[in-house]
C-alpha cells in the first residue's frame, strides 16, 4: 500500500490489510490528530486498508 | 475491537449502512458524510440553543482567521441561523502582521466571506498598535502566544464595537478548551482557570461565545473536508515555542487511550467554577488610566504591554 503522509513524505508498505488505526499506530501516528483517506474517500479509522490502497493521511493539528 | 458491520470487511453508517467517513469513539457511532453533517449541525444548534447563546436581533462579529476553526464556524452560524431570526452575522479578520504565515490565510478568509455574501472587516497590529506582531516580539519569541493573545484580543474588541456586534463569536474547540484548562493549571492561574468570558455583568465588555466548544478538532476537520472547505495553511511560525504544542500532544494521547479525556476537564472546569462563584472571581473593575479601557488594575494589558515595547 501506498501511505502518503505528505507531499514530500511518502511511503510504500508491505502490509497485509489492516485497520487504519493499527497502520497509524505503526507510523507513530495518533489517530485523533489526522483523518485519512483511502483512495481518495474518507474513511473511519477502523476501516481495513487492503494492499494496493492509497492511503492518504492529512495532519489537522495546526497551531495558529 | 473494529466494527466490521454492514459491507464485508468494513463498518457502515450506523443510521444508513453506507461506509462511514468517521466513528465516534465516545457514543460508539459511526456516520457517513450525509448524516456526519447532519448530526454535527444538529449539535451544534442545540449548543447555541440551549446556552442561549444568540438570540433574535444579535449582530454577531465571528472572529475569522482564515483558519479551519473559524471557517467551520462561520459556515455553520450562516447555515444555521435563518434570516427570518433578524441575527446578522459579520466577519472580522486580524492581520497580526506576521511576515510568511499570515497571508495565505487572510486570502483564506477573504475568498470565504465573499462566497458567503457576508461583510468583512480586517483590522491590523500595524494599524491599531502601530507595529506589526513580528516587531513587538523581536527578542520576545517565548512570549508568542501570550503578547499575540492580548493584541488580538483587544484588536477583536476593536472591530466588533466598529461592526455594532452585540456578540463576539470564536471558533475555540474542544480540544483548545481543554488545552487551557490544562495550561491554567499547569500554570497555576486558578483566576483564569474560571474566568467566563461569557459572563460579565459590568457590561463593559462585548460577551464572547463559542458554539462549537463541544466538538473535536477532528470533527471539525471531517466537516470541512465533506463542505470541500478544507485547505492545507501553513503553521504559525511561532507555534513551536508554545506551551499549547506540548500540553496539546499530551491531551491527545491521553484522549485516545481514554476517551472523554477532555470533556471531563471542561466539566471539571465548570463544576471549579460554580465553586469558586461571587469569590475568587470577583474582583473591582477599574478603567485603564492610559486608554481608558475597563481593566482590573491601573493599566490594562496592552499599555502594559506598549511600555514594555521600546524601539
Amino acid at each position: 500500500m501506498k501511505l502518503i503522509l505528505s507531499e514530500k513524505d511518502v511511503r510504500i508498505l508491505d502490509h497485509g490489510p489492516a485497520p487504519v488505526e493499527q497502520i497509524l499506530l505503526e507510523q507513530g501516528i495518533n489517530p485523533l490528530e489526522v483523518i485519512v483517506s483511502r483512495n481518495g474517500k474518507l474513511v473511519s479509522e477502523d476501516t481495513l486498508i487492503e494492499p494496493g490502497d492509497v492511503v492518504r493521511v492529512i495532519r489537522i493539528a495546526h497551531g495558529g | 475491537m473494529h466494527k466490521n458491520e454492514g459491507k464485508p470487511g468494513g463498518p457502515a453508517c450506523s443510521l444508513c449502512r453506507e461506509p462511514p467517513v468517521i466513528y465516534l469513539r465516545e457514543w460508539d457511532r459511526h456516520f457517513c458524510g450525509v448524516h456526519f453533517i447532519a448530526d454535527l449541525e444538529m449539535r451544534v444548534a442545540d449548543t447555541i440553543k440551549t446556552r442561549g447563546l444568540i438570540v433574535p436581533g444579535d449582530r454577531i462579529a465571528v472572529a475569522l482567521s482564515g483558519g479551519k476553526d473559524s471557517t467551520a464556524l462561520l459556515l455553520l452560524l450562516h447555515r444555521l441561523l435563518l434570516p427570518g431570526e433578524g441575527v446578522r452575522l459579520v466577519a472580522i479578520t486580524i492581520d497580526e502582521g506576521i511576515s510568511g504565515y499570515r497571508e495565505e490565510t487572510m486570502r483564506s478568509a477573504e475568498h470565504l466571506t465573499r462566497r458567503l455574501g457576508i461583510e468583512h472587516h480586517c483590522i491590523s497590529f500595524s494599524a491599531l498598535f502601530g507595529y506589526p506582531l513580528d516587531a513587538f516580539l523581536s527578542g520576545r519569541e517565548r512570549e508568542a502566544c501570550s503578547i499575540c493573545g492580548i493584541l488580538r484580543k483587544k484588536a477583536l474588541i476593536v472591530g466588533a464595537g466598529q461592526a455594532g456586534a452585540t456578540k463576539l463569536a470564536t471558533g475555540h474547540n474542544l480540544d483548545d478548551e481543554a488545552q487551557s484548562v490544562l495550561m491554567n493549571v499547569l500554570r497555576g492561574d486558578l483566576r483564569r482557570l474560571v474566568r467566563n468570558s461569557g459572563v460579565d455583568s459590568s457590561g463593559k465588555f462585548i460577551p464572547r461565545i463559542k458554539p462549537l466548544s463541544l466538538l473535536s478538532e477532528k470533527e471539525i476537520a471531517t466537516y470541512l473536508m465533506l463542505r470541500d472547505a478544507w485547505s492545507e495553511l501553513p503553521e504559525c511560525p511561532y507555534t513551536r515555542y508554545a506551551m499549547r504544542r506540548e500540553v496539546r500532544s499530551m491531551l491527545s494521547g491521553f484522549e485516545y487511550k481514554h476517551p472523554g479525556t477532555m470533556l471531563h476537564i471542561i466539566r471539571s472546569r465548570e463544576k471549579i467554577e460554580q465553586s469558586c462563584k461571587g469569590s475568587l472571581i470577583a474582583e473591582p473593575m477599574h478603567s485603564c488610566r492610559e486608554c481608558g479601557d475597563p481593566c482590573s488594575g491601573d493599566l490594562c494589558q496592552v499599555c502594559l504591554l506598549r511600555q514594555t515595547f521600546t524601539r
